[in-house]
């Protein structure tokens, strides 16, 4: 793996004198869709341990992808993209085997949690069908979910543990 | 009709520290690698700040020096105890990645120097790396910054300074 300092001399001078200064890492670029980056669009990456996930839509429709950062390449996620939904917005357990992204079908949105070991995908929505939820995300040791709903007309944060199950939130009267 | 028209009373959250969900817009939740801490943006004090919520003792943390007025603060992430808080905020109009330590409860700007737009970034459990989008190559595409190796990293069972009888060295 090549670790190169993103060199710019001439902005050098604006790099912050902080000992350790921050420095990008590059990965190989692949414009037929096998590494980090493509010629496509890449966006909301999120890391936890070795992995970096993501979706992008190099292949024709926004998909999830898994970048491991040390092996240097995509991992394969079978079962997780469906070829009628775009999944959006998608965050991974430290290690690599919980994924929760946000799926929109049919005009209808579900946060999903998907298990690598097991290949299941799991919609943790299902009783919140009339409202939108968005922006899953999944703490790094996998206990904890935790996505935005509009259930009350604005958007809350509700918090879910693994297995589904909602955790009670202290939330204002309304 | 002046009935009809009821005020509602405004509340003073920093009197009420205990709710997670307000009254106005709560969004962008991003939970602490060890699921304890819940970082997210939210309207309920006037102006669009990011807060820390501690799923455990139910109640907002406090991050002095982290909004700062006539600026937004979005997009937040966590480490795994939540000591460091990567977010994206407008410095003369240019989005830019900071990251805040809760340890010295400051921050640091961490893409001056990167030649593009910049959003959505997230910061890796251990602290030591941040990925993020950027537009350099004409193209949302995913940055990995390394923070380098003489960072303190924020590992499972570390203790922020304060918050319990760790001794001290």
């Amino acid at each position: 793996m090549r670790w190169i300092v993103l060199s710019a001399i001439t902005l050098a001078g604006l790099l912050s004198s902080c000992t350790g200064s921050p420095r990008l890492l590059e990965y190989p670029f692949d414009p037929g869709g096998r590494s980090l980056n493509s010629l496509a669009s890449q966006l909301n990456p999120r890391i936890a341990g070795r992995y970096i996930v993501f979706t992008s839509d190099r292949r024709g429709s926004q998909d999830i992808y898994m970048f491991d950062t040390v092996d240097g390449r995509l991992v394969d996620l079978p079962g997780l993209n469906q070829l009628n939904t775009v999944a959006s917005d998608p965050a991974v357990s430290e290690n690599g085997r919980y994924i929760v992204f946000a799926a929109s079908q049919d005009g209808r949105s579900a946060i999903f949690l998907y298990d690598r070991e097991t290949r299941q995908l799991r919609n943790l929505t299902a009783n919140l069908s009339a409202s939108v939820v968005r922006h899953p995300t999944i703490s790094a040791d996998g206990s904890k979910i935790a996505f935005e709903s509009s259930a009350n007309g604005q958007w809350d944060i509700l918090v879910y543990d693994r297995s589904g199950q909602p955790l009670s939130v202290p939330t204002e009267p309304r | 009709m002046t009935s009809l028209v009821v005020a509602c009373s405004p509340t003073n959250y920093l009197d009420n520290p205990t709710y997670l969900n307000s009254r106005y817009n709560d969004e962008q939740p991003a939970l602490s690698g060890n699921g304890r801490f819940l970082a997210f943006v939210s309207n309920r004090y006037g102006n669009r700040s990011i807060l820390l919520y501690d799923l455990q003792q139910q109640q907002l943390i406090p991050l002095p020096g982290l909004n700062q007025r006539n600026t937004i603060a979005e997009n937040p992430s966590l480490s795994y105890t939540g000591r460091y808080l990567v977010y994206v905020i407008g410095i003369q109009g240019q989005p830019t990645v900071a990251l805040y330590d809760r340890a010295t409860q400051q921050s640091q700007l961490l893409t001056q120097f990167y030649p593009g737009w910049v959003r959505h970034p997230s910061i890796s459990p251990n602290g030591r790396y941040v990925v993020f989008e950027g537009s350099s190559r004409g193209q949302w595409s995913i940055e990995v910054l390394d923070r380098g190796p003489n960072i303190e990293l924020d590992i499972p069972d570390s203790v922020l300074p304060g918050t319990s009888a760790a001794p001290s060295p």
